[in-house]
């Protein structure tokens, strides 16, 4: 037997212990919402100092008021802009890594396709939504393209780039071992490209929101988040504008988080130095006991 | 030792483009031995391992194991590289399994190999950890186990203790001549590193480069087990005299 076994020396932060758990917590939760507050409090602050008309900014709380108390009629509109971003958002990221995933394996198409790619961001958005409504009419799909259309481009760029950076002697390991290249795409190269592929999803996401309002505004016939808002401004009701603008980066926001959230789970191995338990169901009696 | 042989090669060479990275080699490599290949950049030792490996044709030759020809073909050595290649993403058990659920599927036997292997090696309380976890003489064993579990007979090892510092390099040498002893496999070892040439070794050949080429074929009579005494073991400095000299321009 080997004499040589060292004590570990574990890089990383090590299961988390109750403490860590708290202040953990309260580094991740708890800073972002204190900057949160203290924009809010500067918010008030300004529009207190300066004796802010209040058809020009209302105070934070008659922006959540105005929300609040036209609930029921908001909800739907949010739940509107929620689907459009969804869906936007799910169709963009499917596209997105497709195309990554071709023009990596067809360099010729990676040639051909990548300008018309370029292409496609440099249209202004705006522009797009008439056209669009012309083929599509006012339903949801227009919102959808326009979504998808912001979404798809990060994405692309970033899982080709992650494809065409995986590390070509771990691939030509895996054709040691004989492994055919569909499992060695799945196994290997996929994995290997999670990393940038989320920075891609991180960034659509931020963008999505934006894209379905954009698509509302110009492709809305009858009900939506942005024409509300629009109607609100007409009626210079000042407190719904401002009321509507922070329940879309609400939207936004939590966007965002939950891919960020789906990122932390799909890759635990980023930020921990033990697999989680349940990971595997044949945990085995000959497991050594710790 | 068996005197069969289990690798064959009959003038395989390689050119690129304008460099002779092989010259037509012949070679002979008996079952069980383990061999050192000893030669500065260039030498055309890599090259070796890939046609062996199968991830380079041979302009021309042949590669066979055990009498078989399997030039170009891959799916028939174990190898590794002076990089370990654990993938971040699985933990300890599963890089060990890796080559079995590349070709098909990770069984419970595999599984139980794998933290048996762990196990015997010293790893066992890591098997659920993440390869960032541990240091890098740990993440060479964890490689070199991926590498015996996939009972591949021939080990094709390409400067596996290359990164590491002097003072794990030595146990990784001892170890690696212990699991080679356990397991029986014959071992192809590529170094720039003359001692550990010697150290590990039944056989040193020494390549040079430009055309990268075999310059002489040694056979080391140092007795095993080898220890640190090996080190300073006369016989040992005249085989390092001699392939020094070789490695520096002289004749053998």
């Amino acid at each position: 037997m080997s004499g040589f076994v060292r004590p570990a020396a574990p890089r990383r932060r090590d299961r988390a212990t109750p403490e860590s758990v708290t202040r953990k917590v309260a580094r991740n939760v708890g800073v972002p919402l204190l900057s949160i507050v203290l924009l809010l409090a500067l918010w008030q602050g300004i529009v207190v100092y300066f004796h802010v008309a209040p058809y020009i900014a209302p105070r934070p709380r008659q922006a959540v008021l105005a929300v609040t108390q036209n609930w029921s009629t908001l909800w739907p509109l949010v739940l509107g802009t929620i689907r459009e971003t969804v869906y936007g958002f799910i169709a963009g990221a499917a596209l997105g890594i497709g195309l990554g995933v071709i023009m990596a394996k067809v360099p010729v198409l990676q040639r051909l396709v990548y300008p018309v790619l370029v292409l496609s961001q440099a249209v202004p958005i705006i522009a797009l939504a008439a056209p669009l409504v012309l083929i599509l009419g006012f339903s949801v799909t227009p919102k959808v393209v326009i979504v998808a259309w912001i979404v798809f481009f990060p994405v692309t760029v970033n899982v080709l780039d992650g494809l065409s950076h995986v590390d070509q002697d771990l691939v030509n390991l895996a054709r040691v071992y004989g492994a055919p290249r569909w499992r060695t795409f799945i196994q290997i190269e996929i994995p290997a490209t999670a990393t940038p592929l989320f920075s891609g999803l991180k960034i659509g996401a931020t963008y999505a929101v934006t894209g379905a309002i954009i698509g509302e505004l110009a492709a809305s016939d009858g009900s939506s988040l942005a024409l509300y808002q629009e109607h609100a401004n007409t009626n210079l009701n000042t407190a719904a504008v401002y009321g509507t603008t922070m329940l879309m980066t609400v939207i936004g926001i939590s966007w965002f988080l939950l891919v960020v959230g789906a990122e932390v789970f799909a890759t635990p191995w980023q930020r921990r130095t033990v697999a989680r338990r349940w990971r595997r169901g044949d945990r085995s009696e000959d497991e050594p006991a710790r | 030792m068996k005197a069969s042989a289990i690798l064959e090669l009959r003038d395989v060479g390689k050119v690129f483009g304008d460099t002779v990275a092989l010259e037509p080699t012949t070679l002979t490599v008996d079952e069980g031995s383990f061999v050192a290949i000893v030669g500065p950049s260039g030498c055309g030792k890599s090259t070796m391992f890939n046609i062996i490996a199968g991830l380079l044709s041979p302009d021309g030759g042949e590669v066979r194991l055990h009498d078989q020809p399997v030039t170009g073909a891959t799916g028939h050595v174990g190898y590794m590289l002076q990089k370990d290649l654990l993938v971040p993403w699985r933990t300890v058990e599963d890089n060990i399994t890796m080559a079995k659920r590349l070709t098909g599927r990770v069984s419970a036997a595999d599984r139980a190999e794998a933290r048996r292997v762990a196990r015997q090696y010293g790893l066992g309380e890591f098997l659920r950890h993440y390869p960032s976890a541990l240091s890098g003489g740990m993440r060479q064993r964890v490689a070199f186990m991926r590498t015996l579990v996939t009972h591949q007979p021939l080990l094709l090892l390409d400067e596996p203790f290359g990164a590491l510092d002097a003072q794990t390099r030595l146990e990784m040498q001892q170890w690696l001549l212990q699991v080679w002893k356990d397991t029986e496999r014959t071992v192809l070892f590529i170094t720039h590193d003359v001692d550990e040439s010697i150290f590990l070794s039944d056989r040193v050949l020494v390549m040079s480069p430009r055309p990268g080429r075999v310059v002489a074929d040694i056979v080391n009579p140092l007795a095993r087990p080898r220890t640190v005494d090996t080190l300073v073991d006369p016989q040992f400095v005249t085989i390092k005299a001699r392939i020094m000299h070789l490695l520096h321009g002289g004749d053998a």
